[in-house]
């Protein structure tokens, strides 16, 4: 009896001990949040990938709270590029937007419109480091430094940049006695017809996603802008030029290609899943399709017993090669931060892109290493070396002649006129006709378009 | 000349209404000037219903002439929601003055307190306004703006997104592909699903087993058999192309050829859809009364003579329900399909009009054409129910 009158006795001593111990942490706690302001300030981070890239990104972040305790960088992934736009918009309206979003190049004129974010270089005035971790502007390759200066303000912090490459069969090429993978249009199409005469020919020569972002790497090589003034870098474009001549050029060739059974088209517009289907299946000897795809393709194909090799994207011999833009996303600081998120959100951007991170991005997916200084890394490393297939793209990029028509053009209504070339590329392949009459119709529309996109802001 | 005109044109309807409404009064032996004053309330407020959201600006000088008449008819739209009831009640009175209709009212179970009914309704009545109807009024205001997701700004362009669709090639295209489309699955997946539910009713063996077996697709999502037969009729590596290839025909390209995706397409969603079907027709089958198939075979008619004959009419109130919910089905469930299927390629042969409202309202942004053609749509799946409605119903035959 006397035992349990104790124990309860103690019971509600401990009961009381462990109430009178929670209210004093709590408002040890409120107290401490008060005068102190030790909690780290919470750095939202918004990205459009869900596989391994965001795992990777998150890892990043873990390592990058414990070197800067100051914040709490958290990222969360999204589906896509358009699927975050519109997670951002809404967002923005409700007042919970994040610190720092992953946007899509296209976007960069709508993003500019909308006025969401505030410029890398505004946040970060005449200072060269933030926190320790140095800016160094100059050490971003150039083409990527290019494509994200606006109004020689650089407004947003490249992250992901890739470029199209050429994936070769090497059995398949050597079979038709292909020595090297062919360089130009005029190659790829003599080497289709050696390769589709073969006695087991693959089920198609070539591939590549119907995707705008193709087209405007073949204006680029062409040195063709897309749109007046300046590509829209002057001021808002108001014209594009889809029925320009290397633009009719871009369509014959496709068409003919098509025509002739050597292209192969999956039906589907912005179908990569096909394209990276057939190259590594051997369905078709070549493809092209994006660098950040290099890891996938070669390692799927190697399970397949295929050897890859990549080369640079084919240029149209007729008007030479200039360059090519670079394709991909950019991390954006939105903009009226509190103070300390916004250092929190411009260090951490910093810190994902410096030498060593840059670098690892680069060998974890195939995006271009964005700085000289990583490129350098990975050369001391013996990374290209080992792994010629991941170099191509840098090599395409950095050999680039930085023109009007290799910084990419700024539209507000980039995706819808996207949306036409696939559409006209498409007709054009499955029902036939014009090329010429038939871009003539594009860019009307296209222009149509963009005069409904500029209407809202002049 | 617009100054004038929203004075005028309430006035006119107003008069139209007055006589229409008056006139029917008189004939129901009330008061015509009670009936007049009530028509013409009607009439001249029905007219303002889309005008005076919209100023009367299809009738602005600048405008063109397609805008005028689209407003004319939206005036017309405007007088006939309120009138079209009210001459409906007249008409119903006269049919019950004059003995056409039974003037007995069935007792119908109602609650003593009005405000308890509102009270248990009240949950479902404010998912229904906040999630339903306050969105539906919403579109009709998007429809009148060019605005995009997310931009801070938009213009008012009056009616500009619905005259804009006439001259536009695509959505008119996509018009004939969506009832194409429709017609399709509605005919061949009804067809279909009457003769495997008799097959599947006749007493055999695992009866259950089969019927379960066959109900099975329409648990699947739509997404889910997109995905399925775009991995089923995928031109390289499909199964469909290798059973082809096994009895000799060449391989097709089934999702890259505009002739050939549609019938991917209808394929994929009556399968999808059958299970449904089936499920209605073999209970339809169940409830049929046994005698008339037993008098009919005794007077020595054959099996499909009694299953066109009988068994088919008798099934007309399923057949006229399914219809309806397999429309409904084309017009709005596919979106899935296709979008796993074909995303309206190629070339935009799979492209129906709620795809195109997707393709317009979310890949491009562009909400108040995408608000415009989502009206149309609505608009024409209630046309058509009123039509079918109206035309199948007397050839339906509910029970003896």
């Amino acid at each position: 009896m006397s035992t349990t009158a104790f124990f309860m006795m103690n019971t509600r001593r401990t009961f009381l001990a462990v109430v009178a111990s929670l209210v004093a942490a709590s408002s040890a706690a409120l107290l401490g949040t008060d005068s102190f302001a030790q909690s780290p300030a919470d750095v939202k981070v918004w990205i459009a990938f869900t596989d391994n890239r965001l795992d990777w990104t998150r890892e990043k972040a873990a390592e990058f709270n414990k070197q800067f305790p100051q914040y709490n960088v958290t990222v969360e992934g999204y589906g896509n590029y358009e699927e975050i736009q519109q997670a951002t918009d809404l967002a923005i309206q409700q007042n919970a937007a994040p610190a720092v979003v992953q946007w899509f190049e296209v976007g960069t004129q709508r993003a500019r419109d909308f006025g969401y974010f505030k410029s890398i270089a505004d946040a970060l005035g005449e200072r060269t480091e933030v926190n320790g971790i140095p800016v160094n502007f100059d050490d971003f390759i150039q083409p990527v430094v290019s494509y994200y200066t606006l109004d020689g303000k650089f407004t947003s912090m490249p992250w992901n940049s890739s470029s199209p490459i050429l994936y070769s069969n090497t059995a398949i090429l050597k079979k038709a006695g292909i020595e090297t993978p062919p360089a130009t249009w005029q190659e790829v199409e003599a080497a289709c017809e050696k390769i589709m005469a073969l006695a087991d020919a693959p089920q198609g020569c070539i591939t590549w996603p119907n995707h705008g972002w193709f087209y405007e790497q073949w204006m680029a090589q062409q040195n063709a802008i897309l749109a007046n003034n300046q590509n829209g870098r002057l001021k808002r474009a108001t014209r594009l030029f889809l029925d320009s001549e290397p633009s009719v050029a871009i369509a014959s060739w496709w068409q003919s290609m098509e025509d002739k059974g050597y292209y192969v088209y999956s039906g589907r517009q912005r179908d990569w899943a096909a394209t990276e289907q057939a190259i590594q299946t051997g369905t078709v000897a070549m493809a092209i399709t994006s660098s950040a795809d290099a890891a996938n393709i070669t390692n799927a194909a190697k399970e397949n017993k295929i050897d890859i090799v990549t080369s640079r994207m084919p240029y149209n011999a007729d008007m030479g090669w200039t360059g090519n833009l670079i394709g991909g996303a950019s991390l954006w600081l939105v903009k009226d931060l509190p103070k300390e998120v916004e250092e929190g959100a411009l260090s951490f951007m910093l810190w994902l892109n410096n030498t060593e991170n840059a670098a690892e991005w680069h060998k974890v997916t195939g995006y271009l290493p964005i700085r000289e200084s990583s490129v350098e890394l990975l050369e001391k490393e013996g990374w290209f070396k080992e792994n010629p297939n991941f170099f191509t793209a840098s090599d395409q990029i950095n050999n680039s002649t930085v023109t009007i028509a290799t910084r990419g053009a700024l539209l507000g209504s980039f995706p819808q006129t996207r949306d036409v070339i696939t559409q006209t590329m498409e007709d054009l392949m499955l029902k036939g006709g014009d090329p010429e009459e038939a871009m003539i119709k594009a860019n009307e529309r296209a222009n149509q378009l963009l005069a409904e996109y500029n209407s809202l802001y002049n | 000349m617009l100054g004038l005109l929203p004075i005028l044109v309430p006035l006119l309807a107003g008069f139209i209404g007055a006589i229409g409404v008056g006139s029917r009064f008189r004939r129901l032996g009330r008061s015509g000037l009670l009936g007049a004053a009530c028509g013409g309330l009607a009439g001249g407020l029905g007219s303002l219903i889309f005008m005076a959201p919209l100023h009367f600006c299809p009738f602005e000088p600048e405008r063109k002439l397609i805008d005028g008449v689209f407003g004319v008819g939206l005036v017309l739209l405007g007088m006939a929601i309120p009138l079209g009831p009210l001459l409906g009640w007249t008409e119903g009175e006269y049919r019950r003055q004059s003995g056409m209709q039974p003037t007995t009212r069935q007792e119908k179970g109602i609650f003593r307190q009005w405000w308890l009914a509102w009270l248990l309704l009240l949950p479902t009545l404010t998912i229904l306004v906040l999630f339903l109807y306050y969105p539906g009024l919403d579109t009709f205001r998007l429809s009148t703006l060019l605005t995009f997701v997310g931009a801070p700004r938009s213009r008012f362009v009056c009616v500009d997104n619905f005259t804009g669709l006439l001259t536009d090639r695509t959505y008119l295209r996509s018009v004939g592909i969506t009832f194409a489309i429709s017609a399709a699955i509605v005919v061949f997946g009804l067809s279909a699903s009457l003769l495997i539910a008799t097959l599947a009713y006749q007493p055999i063996r695992g009866a259950a087993i089969y019927r379960i077996l066959l109900v099975w697709p329409y648990a699947i999502s739509p997404a889910v058999a997109g995905i399925i037969f775009f991995i089923m009729f995928n031109p390289l590596g499909g199964v469909a192309n290798y059973l082809l290839g096994l009895i000799g025909i060449p391989r097709l390209n089934w999702l890259g050829d505009p002739n050939l995706a549609p019938w991917v397409v209808i394929f994929a969603s009556i399968w999808k859809q059958m299970g449904y079907n089936i499920l209605f027709y073999i209970a339809g089958l169940q409830n049929l009364p046994k005698d008339l198939q037993e008098a009919a075979a005794i007077d020595g008619a054959g099996a499909l003579r009694r299953f066109l004959t009988i068994t088919i009419p008798l099934l007309s109130p399923i057949t006229f329900f399914l219809v309806i919910t397999n429309m409904t089905y084309a017009f709005f469930d596919i979106f899935g399909t296709i979008d796993l299927l074909t995303a309206g390629g190629p070339s935009g042969s799979t492209s129906v009009l709620i795809y195109e409202i997707y393709k317009i309202g979310v890949s491009s942004g562009n909400l108040g054409r995408a608000a415009a053609q989502s009206i149309v749509l609505f608009l024409i799946v209630v046309g058509l129910t009123i039509l079918q409605f109206r035309t199948t119903e007397r050839n339906v035959t509910y029970g003896g």
